[in-house]
């Protein structure tokens, strides 16, 4: 059994990409293009819960747009548990990760990006400037739903069965 | 003669343990490490090498013809131990023992089997002999012998065996049995068999390899083995690893393998074995040491418990070189087999050693097998446009996984027919060691 895939492949021939990177609809209170998630499962979902067993995995074959987008959301939350350690108190979490995903990133095409080799780059100005508002988007509920698993418990040390896999790299890629 | 009515011994002496017993017995009883300490300085290690005269045993050398044939009356058989035997030659120790002492100085820890084979016989002999009358305590005249040995063991060391068993040892009757027949055998007591058939697929996983071997009608196909890297060991590494990486209070070898043995299990799908841990805390499991000095350590044991076992269905969680899930392996065995005994091997798969003992093993390699084979029998119905029969696919597990060879060994010693199928000390006299070459197979009881 190889590594898990996105569930949202099926969804492929309807969802609007960039360059091949699919920009699925999220659940979020932050703002960004991104349409609302229909369903009661989104990619940010499906991101939390394949984290864990997809980071054991070197190998991953991309079927789709969906798999991109899943590809970058673990590798986002790799970043995110770099920056935490056992004693980062749940405020403090949220300042970091706040920064983090707003921080300067480099979006598929540009220089620093890790993947360009399995991302095409956005077609034109607008484009770039729409993926970057979605990834800002997607970066930002992605943290904020990570530090709710984080801190499920204790608001005052994250789990440290979460923060034992930020050794791990998926693909051995990191953002 | 005294040896009708005494039960046969049965000795299976495996990479890593050696599990020593009476026949008719339920488990082994002695389980040690087949480990051998022997003093550094002494030339007995290396027959080849001149004895070098060593602070201990220099005035030995002297009268060292004097000491062989000591009182154990184990005289050296000729062919095998030539070399001149002197006091150290009585000073090793082995199994536990043998760890404890070559912790200390003056010892040399070997180990006398390497992948399943004698590697030193002259080693090999002393533990025997100490395995005779220090551990099981009997006299060799009076007992028949079984002993095991891997598939694809050549001839000659049969005839080695054979040299040291009825010369050294004068034991009255000998049979070796391949481990992997006897590991079928001792399947016979799970209530899912029903036909007591030799044929069937073993799966024996130990510490350090796990082999797949099919058997067909008591012999063994030896074309179609093929050996995984991944075993005990591996699972025990990776646990440890995770420890390490969490950080927990212990992450000793020892802490692991025990973590191993109590807490690992099986599961069906890994995401979703995640999301019982996330909705269910009481998954999280606590491993309490005691320490010498009466203080605990708590360990805490997280995702190690199912993702460890996972080793064996997706090898590269684990490892970078590896890559092939063992049902892949298991199907690829069974298809490199000759067509007229595949159905039998997947019906009757079996499994044998300690890291086979996983609760739902058996089901989880059953259904991963069962998905291998359904795709390709549509695949060629499609192609065929015939229907197929299917193709039954089972997996045995039953209580005496962990040392089902020794246990095998025990069910056939202790059958009547045992002996008559044994090779005795009066045939060896007459017809000289090549007898041992060939051995029949048990008739299978029905």
């Amino acid at each position: 059994m190889p590594a898990y895939h996105s569930t949202f492949l099926a969804e492929d021939s309807n969802s609007r990409n960039v360059g091949n990177l699919a920009i699925l609809p999220i659940k979020t209170k932050f703002k960004g293009p991104s349409l609302p998630s229909m369903s009661e499962y989104d990619i940010i979902d499906e991101v939390l819960d394949l984290f864990r067993a997809n980071t054991f995995f070197k190998n991953f074959e991309i079927k789709g747009p969906a798999d991109r987008t899943l590809i970058y959301g673990i590798l986002y939350v790799s970043q995110c548990l770099n920056q935490l350690n056992l004693t980062t108190p749940r405020q403090e979490a949220v300042r970091i990760l706040t920064n983090l995903s707003l921080d300067n990133f480099a979006i598929p095409g540009e220089i620093g990006f890790p993947l360009n080799s399995l991302y095409q780059p956005p077609r034109d100005k607008n484009e770039a400037i729409f993926l970057r508002q979605y990834l800002a988007q997607f970066r930002q509920e992605l943290a904020s739903r990570l530090i709710g698993t984080l801190y499920g418990g204790d608001p005052s040390k994250p789990s440290k069965y979460w923060l034992a896999f930020s050794r791990k790299k998926f693909m051995n890629k990191s953002l | 003669m005294a040896s009708i009515n005494t039960p046969a011994v049965v000795m299976d002496n495996g990479t890593g343990m050696t599990k020593l017993g009476f026949a008719g017995n339920d488990a082994p009883s002695w389980v040690f490490p087949t480990a051998i300490a022997t003093r550094a300085s002494g030339s007995s290690a290396k027959p080849s090498a001149p004895a070098k005269p060593s602070f201990l045993n220099t005035p030995n050398v002297a009268g060292s013809s004097g000491s062989t044939g000591g009182s154990f009356g184990t005289s050296p058989s000729p062919a095998l131990s030539s070399i001149k035997r002197d006091m150290a030659d009585l000073d090793f120790y082995i199994g536990d023992e043998a760890l404890e002492a070559a912790k200390g100085p003056g010892y040399s820890l070997h180990y006398p089997v390497r992948h399943g084979q004698i590697d030193n016989w002259d080693q090999m002999e002393r533990f025997w002999e100490t395995s005779i009358f220090k551990y099981l305590k009997c006299e060799p005249e009076d007992h028949y012998f079984l002993l095991t040995e891997p598939p694809l063991n050549p001839p000659e060391n049969r005839e080695n065996t054979a040299e040291i068993m009825f010369e050294s040892f004068n034991c009255a009757g000998l049979y070796i049995a391949v481990q992997a027949v006897l590991a079928l055998a001792a399947s016979w007591t799970s209530s899912k068999v029903t036909d007591r058939t030799l044929t069937g697929t073993v799966i024996d996983s130990g510490d350090g390899v796990t082999h797949v071997i099919p058997v067909a009608e008591g012999y063994v196909i030896g074309s179609a083995i093929k050996n995984i890297p991944l075993a005990g060991r591996d699972i025990t590494s990776f646990i440890q690893t995770m420890l390490r990486e969490r950080g927990e209070a212990d992450s000793s070898l020892k802490t692991a393998e025990e973590i191993k043995q109590k807490f690992c299990y099986v599961c069906p799908d890994i995401v979703k074995e995640f999301a019982k841990y996330d909705n269910n805390s009481e998954m999280f499991a606590k491993y309490i040491i005691d320490t010498v000095s009466g203080r605990k350590i708590t360990v805490d044991v997280g995702y190690e418990r199912f993702l460890a076992p996972e080793i064996f269905f997706n090898p590269e969680i684990a490892s970078s070189d590896f890559l092939t899930p063992l049902p892949e392996i298991v199907d690829g065995v069974i298809q490199a087999s000759p067509i007229d005994v595949r159905k039998n091997l997947y019906k009757n798969i079996v499994l044998s050693g300690g890291s086979t003992m996983f609760k739902d093993f058996g089901r989880r390699l059953q259904r991963d097998l069962k998905g291998i084979v359904n795709e390709r029998v549509s695949r060629s119905e499609r192609l065929s446009g015939a229907k197929s029969s299917g193709v039954q696919v089972q997996v045995i597990s039953h209580k005496r996984q962990k040392n089902a060879v020794w246990f095998g060994g025990s069910l056939l010693a202790q059958t009547s027919e045992f002996k008559s199928y044994c090779h005795t000390k009066q045939d060896y006299e007459e017809y000289g060691p090549n007898i041992v070459r060939n051995f029949s197979l048990f008739n299978v009881p029905r």
